[in-house]
């Protein structure tokens, strides 16, 4: 089995949001960024993944296995870091591994000890006594400990210092490196996917707009530029959202129309500079 | 080890941090029973405490939002919901075998007398009262949340006490089966057990439901 | 080998991969049958995308840089292979009509233009 999370069609209606028809496939030992800004729909996803929301429609398969149908079985091979800790915090560090440890059969007590050891973790510290980073540290400590081959993680990054971003980014390249673990990974700093992501999906106002390698994510869009009044007629049609200024203009294009602005400046985008402007009201063709 | 015994020592360790507390649950009753000079007093007060304080699991969870870690554990709702209700029915045993020992013993020490078949229709009212407390509780506390679900625990002991006072108001007409019952320990005991089991099938069937059809 | 990874060059990261490992097989730093280092361990090193470092090895692949053999490894073909020889060719004949082009604007004849690569061949072999 190559591919272990394959979401298709995915849908759910709350009172006023739509999640419509998300469908993209994570190959197994790859990291893939879910972005999108906030409320379009990341987290709706994941818990959809979850089975914690009830889909509308759609399919989403764990592991070769159904969300719903396998449940348990899928779950077992799963781990989740959210932006806040799950734990109760008037737990002690062996609380929480003698609370969780009993419903995965190969949680291993060792690995445990050794990776609390690994992110500094003192065993003595209570759950509210961790910072933040330690907090989501000691959720990766968990989900390392049985081995859980999928690890999805929903902002996990909001609220960390820039050192614990670094870590975690760390800790992702060497979870995948052997080849059989993947990584689902829900930020709007996409500054923590731009090196580090395989793939990017990309969901906008409830729908995909995109999913696929970053790379080509990334090379399929350009930034133009011009000065003050070289702002093309065309253009607008073209663009994903114009930003003017006094002394000139810059607009989102995709690659494929660039020959036709050859006599602008064009930059090639960053992962940040495709939301952004993509979010931009007023400026989308589509 | 299956999944619920597995949710039932989660909730044990849920608790753990408020052991004190619960301990000071089980002993106060002793004292009312001392006050009253009664067994039935003191069962019913360390019951009410008991069911009081599984309200425990419910705001511990809540505060922590740990509904995210019950959707990511491998386990059914229902084994949670399933549990829980087991955690409570240990914590309350636990509650009934203390005080059907404890304050016997307190009784006798104070001068009274206390009879076999007064322990037998202690442990019978007391097996009852606390499903009753409870039976109406848990739905409650899952589908209204920790606070707002407390009201559930006052609702069916206002009942109790209307109907112990329309019982004891005629005698002679409503009470006959009463004291038939009260008469043989054994059947009292085996009634409340009966009855128990009954409401609490009832009870787990509805929180169940509730528990799957909530979204997180 | 030593890969440094710029994020502000504006050069793809897969391309500054590959310039490197290029540059090291050319001067002989990597020599030939040594391997390259495994492709997931350059990536969690360098921490950047697995896929930017196949694409990376994939692409020196298909210039004849290195041979891929599955399960192995990534082998630097080294300087005899054919697909190499030709990659310096080319870069030699673009060089070459650059230093003609220059020739011409100066309005140095062929013959100073072939001396004067002379001269510089056996500065070089000497220095």
């Amino acid at each position: 089995m190559d591919n272990c999370l394959e979401v298709k069609n995915l849908s759910k209606s709350f009172g006023n949001f739509q999640l419509r028809d998300i469908t993209f496939t994570l190959p197994k030992g790859y990291i893939m960024g879910l972005i999108g800004p906030n409320g379009s729909g990341k987290t709706t996803t994941i818990k959809l993944i979850l089975n914690m929301l009830k889909r509308t429609n759609g399919e989403v398969k764990i592991l070769g296995l159904d969300n719903i149908t396998d449940e348990q079985a899928a779950k077992s091979n799963l781990g989740v870091v959210f932006d806040t800790n799950y734990f109760s915090d008037d737990w002690k560090i062996p609380q929480v591994e003698k609370s969780i440890s009993a419903f995965y059969p190969n949680w291993n007590t060792h690995k445990f000890s050794d990776l609390l050891e690994k992110f500094r973790i003192l065993p003595s510290k209570k759950v509210n006594e961790l910072s933040k980073g330690m907090q989501m540290k000691l959720m990766l400590a968990c989900a390392f400990s049985y081995d859980a081959k999928l690890l999805i993680l929903d902002e996990p990054t909001s609220g960390l210092d820039p050192v614990s971003r670094d870590e975690l980014l760390n800790i992702l390249s060497e979870y995948i490196e052997d080849g059989g673990h993947s990584v689902l990974f829900s930020t709007h700093i996409t500054g923590d996917l731009e090196r580090v992501a395989d793939y990017i999906t990309y969901i906008r106002y409830g729908e995909l707009f995109f999913s696929g390698g970053k790379d080509e994510f990334i090379d399929s869009f350009q930034i133009v530029k011009g000065g003050h009044g070289e702002l093309p007629a065309d253009l607008s049609a073209k663009a994903f959202g114009i930003r003017e200024f006094t002394t000139g203009f810059e607009a989102l294009i995709r690659t494929q129309d660039q020959k036709q602005f050859a006599h602008l400046s064009a930059e090639p985008a960053t992962i940040d500079d495709i939301v952004v402007f993509t979010n931009k009201i007023g400026g989308q063709h589509e | 080890m299956s999944n619920i015994w597995k949710s039932v020592k989660l909730d044990f360790s849920l608790v753990e941090p408020y052991t004190k507390t619960i301990l000071f649950a089980l002993v106060l009753p002793s004292v009312f029973a001392a006050i009253n000079r009664s067994l039935l007093t003191g069962i019913s007060f360390a019951m009410c405490f008991m069911a009081m304080t599984t309200g425990y699991t419910f705001s511990v969870t809540e505060r922590n939002s740990m509904e995210r870690l019950y959707g990511i554990l491998p386990v059914r709702k229902s084994e949670i919901v399933i549990g829980r209700y087991i955690f409570i029915i240990i914590m309350g045993l636990i509650a009934l075998l203390f005080s059907l020992i404890a304050h016997p013993i307190l009784l006798v020490v104070l001068g009274e007398t206390i009879r076999l078949s007064d322990i037998g229709n202690a442990a019978a009212m007391g097996i009852f009262l606390f499903a009753l407390y409870t039976v109406f509780l848990l739905p409650g506390y899952y589908k209204l949340g920790s606070i707002k679900g407390r009201m559930f625990l006052y609702i069916p002991a206002a009942c109790f006490l209307a109907t112990l006072s329309f019982i004891t108001m005629d005698p002679a007409k409503n009470s006959t089966l009463f004291f038939t019952v009260i008469r043989f320990p054994a059947i009292s005991v085996i009634l409340a057990i009966a009855a128990a089991a009954a409401m609490y099938i009832l009870s787990i069937l509805v929180s169940v439901k509730i528990v799957q059809n909530k979204e997180m | 080998m030593k890969l440094i990874i710029s994020n502000i060059s504006g050069v793809p990261i897969y391309e500054q991969i590959k310039q490197q490992i290029k540059a090291a097989i050319m001067s002989g730093n990597l020599q030939e049958n040594e391997t390259l280092p495994s492709l997931r361990t350059l990536a969690k090193d360098l921490k950047i995308s697995v896929l930017t470092v196949t694409r990376a090895y994939t692409e020196l692949e298909q210039e004849g840089f290195v041979k891929n053999i599955q399960g192995r490894g990534c082998f630097v073909l080294g300087q005899g292979s054919e697909l190499l020889k030709e990659q310096l060719i080319c870069k030699i004949e673009s060089n070459l009509s650059e230093a003609i082009k220059a020739a011409r604007t100066a309005n140095l004849s062929a013959e100073e233009l072939h001396h004067l690569l002379d001269i510089l061949m056996e500065v070089t072999t000497d220095g």
